[in-house]
């Protein structure tokens, strides 16, 4: 009972590896949150347009993501796809789809909101003005939606790196697996590691994700 | 607004009946090769000829790594160490295996339950991650001569040692990893006995110290080394169900590589590598006098 | 896709689908009486207790329930505090829902005007009483598409809880999968049977949404 572990995260690499493993969620989920912030403009944008088969293609997609759990499409992306249309993709890179996947629905569904509060009458005076409806998105809706939304992918950066957690289920080595390695190699001479490791990660996710949160709390106070 | 329900209510239904077609149409492909449940994995290996999911020994050898699937948290098999190396018996094994071909390892760090997965998707070219050699696994993959001994074992706390599978209360729960020759074991040949299941090594070992389960069953191998590394437990069932073999796996059909390991697993029986292997690795944990029984040499 | 399989493997799916649905719905049980109280405690400023609340909901906001369940199932035994696997679920679930119910519940309570409030106070009701009978019942309907949200978000947490040995849904397809390979099979179930456990929900949802925005309209 003397030792509840934290020794063994200054053993070696140990806390440099557990660093490392934290990397690896954080860097899936930036590159997931800018595909997800580029995709979504253009699906929430796509939401907005009056096509019926449009809308019931766009609102299965936006189910399908409510519903399912990330877990589930992972294992889906992961292990289905090379089953069924004989792709490889890596842990990787099936985690950034899943994640920009999830994220593009979530995004989209936000522009969507944004694009609809913005009164028609500046639709109208656009094109009163002769813009075409490429300009009046490019240069009066956009600008307007992108401040709204900057908090809103704040916050879903969060929630990603969060999510990560799971991507060790398809055998990607993050911060817990890179727990569970440290754990395991420590057995004999540390058997309560698994307590000062895991409350290590613990620690480490809420450093990573508590600031990010309070960032956009802070810019939707500001920007309401 | 009842409407948007009927809206709502159609869409929804229209995901789940699109999510199933697109199964049922991969499925359909699959089921004209394999009626009977028993062979439809058959399919898998047969669609590998045209999509081929593995890479042949050349294309290894043209790329420069292999990927080897092992365990990142089963020491002293496949575990990784303090500086971040991989190490253990099966990854000196795997060491060897870099040489010989001249390519670079990339280890992918595999749970138990994903071995066979990994395989089929060919997401690696060979499992060295203590796999050991089963019919059901046969069919699936196909595995190299063996280069390790094993049969399965159960291990418990010192104050309530297991000694048969009869002792197991009707309430009390066993142990297993998920996908492990044990698991299958136990759920064939003792249906009764509660399982609480772990994918990780790492896991499950832990939630056995913890006292979660009365016994913990796996690999005898697994388990003694357990009992000898760790104070206050004992194997009561040392060797339980067959005696198995530990083999090199790789995808199904893949025969270019198979031949090549088969080959490469005899040369190395002839300068006894696997007891330097042992020596190297396993001799720390079991001492001398599992030596003989472990090891496979060709 | 293999018919006999998928009959074959459909008990163990409703099994786990039961199992799901049992701890799945004792968890947010647990993190609606947390989201009642934590927001009953911010309500009132209570002081000392109102800033364990916000620790408590930033904290839990802040970190995965992955590593929130290893840490109770895996990590507190280390210092003598055992926990079931079906227990660490239901905690686990109910902490995590709670901060975010509490979170919903508040901005319930922030849209009912303070004049009710006032009113009910110079009725001669006490703080508690206006609370229980006038703006609670208001604040938890106002609440009632943003807590079916969470009940959705909880219960398809549930899939992590195959990592401490509760055999789940995403537990039983990883298993089989495992076992027997056979995996097409086994992530069709899988989809499945999450569509039949969220999909009715979602339905609802939207109809109670709906509903609500009649009523605003109303005022």
């Amino acid at each position: 009972m003397a030792s509840l572990g934290i020794d063994v995260l200054f053993k070696g690499t140990n806390f440099l590896r557990l660093l490392q493993g934290l990397w690896v969620s954080i860097e899936i989920s930036l590159i997931a949150v800018v595909l997800s912030i580029v995709l979504g403009l253009l699906v929430g944008m796509l939401m907005t347009v009056e096509n019926k088969l449009l809308k019931v293609i766009l609102k299965i997609y936006l189910e399908t993501v409510r519903i399912m759990p990330q877990m589930v499409l992972l294992f889906i992306v992961y292990f289905g796809t090379t089953r069924v249309f004989g792709w490889d993709m890596s842990a990787e890179s099936s985690a950034i789809f899943v994640f920009t996947f999830w994220g593009t629905a979530e995004m989209g569904d936000l522009v969507r909101g944004s694009i609809k509060s913005i009164p028609n009458i500046q639709f109208e005076s656009a094109f009163a003005l002769g813009m075409d409806k490429i300009q009046t998105y490019l240069y009066i809706i956009l600008p307007q939606t992108v401040r709204r939304l900057i908090p809103l992918s704040i916050n879903l950066i969060t929630r990603m790196i969060k999510t990560t957690s799971l991507v060790m289920m398809i055998g990607i080595v993050e911060v817990l697996k890179v727990a569970q390695q440290i754990i395991e190699a420590n057995r004999k001479v540390s058997p309560n590691a698994a307590f000062g490791v895991f409350a290590v990660v613990f620690l480490l996710y809420f450093l990573v994700c508590w600031p990010i949160s309070r960032l956009s709390v802070y810019l939707e106070k500001r920007w309401a | 607004m009842k409407n948007t329900i009927v809206k709502k209510l159609t869409t929804s239904l229209l995901a789940t009946s699109l999510i199933t077609a697109s199964f049922t149409a991969c499925g359909s492909s699959d089921n004209t090769s394999s009626d009977t449940s028993a062979t439809a994995e058959s399919a898998s290996s047969e669609s590998s000829d045209s999509s081929a999911p593995f890479r042949t020994l050349d294309e290894i050898k043209e790329s420069g790594t292999i990927n080897i699937g092992v365990f990142s948290d089963k020491s002293p098999f496949g575990y990784v160490d303090e500086n971040g190396e991989y190490a253990g018996y099966d990854v000196y094994f795997a060491e060897r295996i870099g040489e010989d071909l001249g390519v670079e390892i990339n280890y992918v760090s595999t749970e138990a339950a994903n071995r066979i997965e990994y395989l089929q998707t060919g997401k690696v070219d060979i499992i060295l991650a203590n796999f050991t050699v089963t019919e059901e696994r046969a069919e699936e993959v196909d595995f190299a001569l063996p280069y390790m001994n094993v049969a399965l074992g159960v291990i418990s706390p010192d104050d309530a040692v297991i000694e048969s599978l009869d002792d197991i209360g009707a309430d009390n729960q066993v142990i297993v990893i998920s996908g492990t020759t044990a698991e299958t074991y136990l759920t064939k040949n003792y249906p009764d006995i509660k399982l609480q299941k772990y994918d990780a090594y790492a896991e499950a070992k832990t939630a056995f110290e913890n006292g979660n389960g009365v016994a913990w069953a796996n690999d005898n191998t697994e388990v003694i080394a357990f009992s000898i590394e760790n104070e206050g437990y004992t194997v009561g069932i040392p060797s339980l169900g067959d005696q198995d073999t530990i083999a090199p796996a790789v995808t199904k059909g893949n025969e270019s590589l198979l031949n090549w390991l088969n080959e490469e697993i005899e040369s190395l029986g002839t300068e006894n590598f696997f007891h330097a292997d042992y020596e190297a690795t396993l001799l720390d944990t079991y001492g001398a006098d599992y030596e003989d029984t472990l090891v496979v040499e060709q | 896709m293999n018919k006999d399989i998928l009959i074959e493997y459909l008990p163990l799916y409703k099994d786990a689908l039961i199992l799901t649905l049992k701890i799945g719905w004792q968890g947010i049980l647990l993190a609606f009486v947390i989201g009642l109280i934590g927001s009953a405690i911010l309500h009132f400023k209570i002081r000392v207790l109102k800033s364990i609340v916000g620790v408590y909901i930033e904290l839990f906001r802040n970190t995965p329930l992955l590593v929130q369940l290893f840490f109770i199932y895996f990590a507190l035994p280390k210092v003598g505090i055992q926990v079931s696997a079906e227990a660490c679920g239901i905690l686990g679930l109910g902490l995590l829902g709670g901060a975010y119910m509490i979170e919903t519940f508040r901005s319930g309570l922030e849209a009912i005007p303070t004049i009710q409030n006032e009113s009910a106070l110079s009725l001669g009701m006490n703080d508690f009483q206006t609370l229980w009978h006038v703006i609670l019942p208001q604040a938890v309907s106002i609440s009632v598409p943003g807590l079916l949200a969470n009940v959705i978000f909880l219960l398809k947490e549930t899939s992590v809880f195959s990592t401490i040995s509760l055999m789940d849904l995403m537990f039983t397809a990883k298993d089989l999968i495992g076992m027997y390979a056979k995996t097409i099979e086994c992530l069709f179930l899988l989809v499945v049977f999450y569509l039949i456990m969220l999909l009715p929900i979602s339905i609802l949802g939207a109809v109670i949404e709906r509903r609500m925005r009649y009523g605003q309209f109303g005022d």
